[in-house]
């Protein structure tokens, strides 16, 4: 459990790091978006070259970036191998690449497959860069309650859920030191978490989950008291410390990816026009 | 200073409710007055009813069933069922409360933020509301960790930032309910000292739940609790004479209070305070020179 | 189990000059760190640390060293106190002891033997040198307090009815009440709930026994309770044992020996005598004395004759009354003459 550190939130001095949280969360979800209306290879690559320079541009190591791509990787290979066994190409005069007992392998699968996978690889590094990495937990939480406010209107308790976000992010460090203190007392009194049958490891598991709990109970009482002590009553009337402020780098990078969806676009437009090589 | 006392207690009894919906007695009619500016050690052993009498005091009690008596504060009757959600608010504000265990009593996760708790509860608008942040973390000396995360700091550490996130309230009397008991020595003295600066220096109002005995002896005065009866009150000099009672209680005396009260039993002439060893060295000494 | 109390020798502490403020200076360089004495050195101790080192997340930015070149034996027999400040390393001297943390360098001799010998059969160390943690009523989770305090032995394999008679000894001992064995421990009072998980321990009947903080948070009798029982069960087993405590008051009056922590290492560790006698030394290092010591210190350097070596209440009142009684003494010989 030692070097656990909650979300990906990578210290550096950068604009993405520098940005506004609501709009970076706006750009995140417009880059997604932005992934999803590429349609040819033109469009493809360059939300490929997009995201490397967005990487470029948090100055982020790259090899920390990969590392989140890595816990994806099953699902990547998954995707592709299914997009070229699947796809047939319909066309006219279309030949399969390979033919072998019922398998037909079609230069147009192995197109898909390489979008798919620049798709996924572009959400998963656009996101991660726009929020995790560059965004604190608790920037994100202010964000997405200042975001989701309007909801309130509609009765979504939108304070609340911002409130438990906050709790849970400052607890989970405790309540992981908790753990292993609790798991090195039962282990001094010869608990044994590591061999056994399934069965009965996860029986071993009882006297660490019984503590855990009567001392998460018992934390949530104290800290509800100490909240009302703090004059605690909801989100009403509250101000707040922090003020979310939007700056000009804020507009400049929600206008980037105005600019880049239009990019995007054309490159589909012009693709479609012309039979640019492959569309999806 | 006025002569009505901030906070009047009058026949203050309380019980939780047990099994078969029984009384469990905690306090038996209390009764004792609070004046505005003191700082007043409330000494018990575990269970002798200080912490309930303190969560009484901030109404953070869920059930009056049991209740008996009055408790004003600043004139207003808290056991009072009819109070509006402002008085309550209004008199949490005024009387702040520090608990004991400094992990459960932090919200947020950022060391600022979390001492801006209280007041935007109270909707203190900025740019107030960031001069009572900063300012009260310069009282308590955590200045320099506005920005660290909670539970990167040591104990004494965490428990000055849950002091700054009540005085950023602006309270006039502030409850420690046992604040020290988790502590090491190094975080008990600096919480301690802090304690003494807010009743010295911005004269707050000190009511502090403890058996730690030397703490008692720093205080103004002190009132000793056992099984909810108020057993003594006075000076802590007045209250350490009674040796006998206080052991009764569960209580010790300090170690160097102690020696005194044996010499002063054996008829040697030592005299004064003497509840610090320094004091106590210099009585002795005293004594030793008229030898 | 071979009682070591008499082995009295008198331990040799090395006079260290003036505290390290930077531990670091002391030469550790090139890997192998050199051989450091023995502090509280024994012929056939209990347990043994031969230069340990630890650290904290070595190879990171953040490496802390926890322990620096520690030395030091502990006597069989004996209770032994071990104080410091929070992160003097005294937390994680004791985690080494059973096997909890395992030092990077250095060996922990348990009867001469390397705990870390065959380190599959730890499990059987963890048995031999029972610790009691910090906050330990935290860990209580059976639905009765004598399920509670017999899930160690359990775990050790032992037949019933020597659990049964295992837990009611260590009940006895960590003065739990023979009517709350078949309660709930989460319906017990803080004190009660403390003394059950001692308990647990106890009934693991471990050859030494380690308790961190085991008074934390109890009030002035809930305090003396577990004291006197631990120094009780230390006189009547012959188990060795370590108490780490910050309250100097406890350990001048319940232990034999005192090991001092500062600045990842021992800074002194001997005979109780000899430990609070160097007082000022302890002061220094910005360690509580306790207050009677304090007393003491300042009385002489007021000019009363007082002994050295004092720290309970009795033996600071004896002698003070002998020093008036004397002085009344020879002032009436003086006027006399």
């Amino acid at each position: 459990m030692k070097g656990f550190a909650f979300g990906q939130y990578y210290p550096a001095n950068s604009v993405l790091h520098r940005m506004d949280p609501r709009a970076k969360v706006i750009c995140a979800v417009a880059y997604i978006v932005a992934s999803f209306l590429c349609k040819n290879t033109f469009s493809f690559v360059l939300l490929f070259v997009s995201a490397f320079a967005l990487i470029l541009i948090s100055r982020i190591p790259l090899k920390v970036v990969l590392r989140s791509v890595r816990a994806l990787i099953f699902i990547m290979a998954f995707t592709a191998v299914l997009n070229i066994f699947w796809i047939v190409d319909t066309a006219e005069g279309a030949v399969p690449l390979v033919e072998f007992w019922i398998i037909k392998i079609y230069t147009k699968g192995l197109y898909h497959a390489a979008f798919i996978l620049v798709r996924i690889l572009a959400m998963v590094i656009g996101t991660g860069l726009f929020l995790t990495y560059t965004t604190t937990p608790i920037a994100l939480t202010d964000a997405l309650e200042s975001l989701l406010r309007p909801l309130a209107k509609i009765k979504v308790p939108v304070h609340a859920f911002a409130m438990m976000m906050t709790i849970a992010l400052r607890f989970i460090p405790t309540i992981m030191e908790e753990t292993e203190k609790i798991m090195s007392a039962q282990k001094a009194r010869g608990a044994d978490f590591t061999t056994g049958s399934l069965a009965k490891r996860a029986k071993a598991l009882i006297p660490i989950i019984i503590p855990l709990f009567a001392s998460a109970f018992r934390r949530a009482d104290e800290l509800a008291t100490a909240m009302e002590c703090r004059c605690y009553h909801g989100g009403e009337g509250r101000t707040k410390l922090r003020i979310l402020r939007y700056h000009a780098r804020d507009f400049l990078g929600m206008l980037w990816i105005i600019l880049f969806i239009a990019a995007i676009v054309t490159l589909n437009i012009l693709g479609a026009r012309f039979g640019w090589l492959y569309t999806m | 200073m006025e002569n009505k006392p901030f906070i009047h207690v009058q026949n203050l009894s309380y019980a939780y409710v047990g099994e078969d919906d029984r009384p469990i007695p905690v306090l038996k009619d209390l009764s004792l007055d609070i004046r505005e500016g003191e700082y007043v050690v409330i000494l018990g052993h575990n269970g002798s009813g200080k912490s309930t009498f303190a969560k009484l005091l901030n109404l953070v009690i869920d059930d009056y069933t049991y209740a008996e008596g009055t408790i004003l504060v600043d004139g207003v009757d808290v056991m009072s069922p009819d109070l509006t959600d402002e008085e309550v608010l209004d008199l949490r504000k005024n009387v702040g409360m520090v608990f004991q265990n400094p992990d459960n009593q932090l919200v947020a996760t950022v060391v600022e933020e979390d001492v801006a708790f209280g007041p935007e509860n109270l909707g203190i608008p900025q740019p107030e509301l960031r001069q009572r942040v900063d300012q009260a973390l310069a009282t308590v000396g955590m200045s320099a960790y506005a920005h660290h995360e909670p539970h990167r700091l040591s104990g004494g550490q965490k428990q000055r930032v849950a002091i700054a996130g009540i005085i950023a309230m602006k309270p006039r009397c502030m409850i420690f309910d046992e604040s020290t008991a988790m502590l090491d020595p190094v975080g008990r003295r600096e919480v301690l000292e802090t304690i003494e600066k807010l009743n010295r220096e911005e004269g707050i109002t000190v009511i502090s739940i403890t058996h730690y005995m030397d703490e008692a002896a720093r205080a103004d005065r002190v009132i000793v609790l056992s099984d909810g009866k108020l057993l003594l009150d006075g000076t802590p000099g007045e209250v350490f004479t009674h040796s006998d009672t206080l052991r009764k209680a569960g209580l010790d005396l300090p170690q160097c209070t102690a020696v005194a009260q044996y010499l002063i039993t054996k008829d040697l002439p030592v005299h004064g305070e003497i509840n610090t060893p320094e004091q106590c060295a210099e009585a002795i000494l005293n004594a030793w020179k008229k030898m | 189990m071979t009682p070591f109390i008499n082995v009295r020798k008198i331990t040799i502490i090395k006079k260290t000059k003036t505290p390290r403020p930077n531990p670091s200076a002391v030469g550790t360089e090139n890997g192998a760190a050199p051989a450091v004495p023995i502090m509280n050195q024994t012929e056939n101790p209990k347990i043994r640390l031969e230069n340990i080192n630890y650290y904290y997340g070595k190879g990171t930015p953040f490496e802390v060293k926890a322990l620096d070149a520690v030395s030091l034996d502990i006597h069989g027999g004996k209770l032994t106190g071990i104080i410091g400040h929070t992160g003097s390393g005294k937390s994680t001297l004791v985690q080494l002891l059973n096997g909890l943390a395992r030092a990077g360098e250095g060996r922990v001799l348990l009867d001469g033997v390397d705990i870390w010998a065959d380190p599959k059969e730890i499990g059987r160390v963890r048995y031999r040198v029972g610790l009691v943690m910090q906050y330990p009523e935290y860990q209580l989770f059976e639905e009765t307090v004598y399920a509670d305090i017999a899930y160690g032995p359990r775990n050790m394999g032992l037949p019933e009815e020597e659990i049964q008679a295992r837990v009611h000894e260590a009940a006895a001992f960590a003065g739990v009440d023979a009517a709350l064995m078949e309660k709930s421990p989460f319906d017990l009072s803080g004190g009660q709930k403390r003394r059950v998980a001692i308990a647990g321990i106890m009934a693991m009947r471990p050859e030494v026994l380690v308790l961190d903080e085991p008074a934390a948070g109890l009030d002035p009798q809930g305090r003396h309770t577990i004291f006197q029982g631990i120094r009780d069960y230390n006189r009547k087993t012959g188990c060795t044992v370590l108490i780490v405590s910050h309250s100097m008051e406890d350990m001048a009056q319940y232990c034999d020996d005192v090991v001092v922590m500062a600045h990842s290492r021992v800074l002194m560790a001997g005979d109780r005598d000899h430990i609070f006698a160097r007082a000022d030394e302890l002061e220094t290092v910005g360690l509580d004395i306790p207050q009677i010591t304090k007393l003491c210190l300042l009385l002489r350097e007021g000019g009363m004759p007082m002994p050295a070596g004092l720290y309970t209440v009795e033996a600071a009142e004896d002698s003070l009354m002998k020093l008036f009684s004397e002085a009344k003494k020879n002032r009436r010989g003086g006027e006399r003459s």
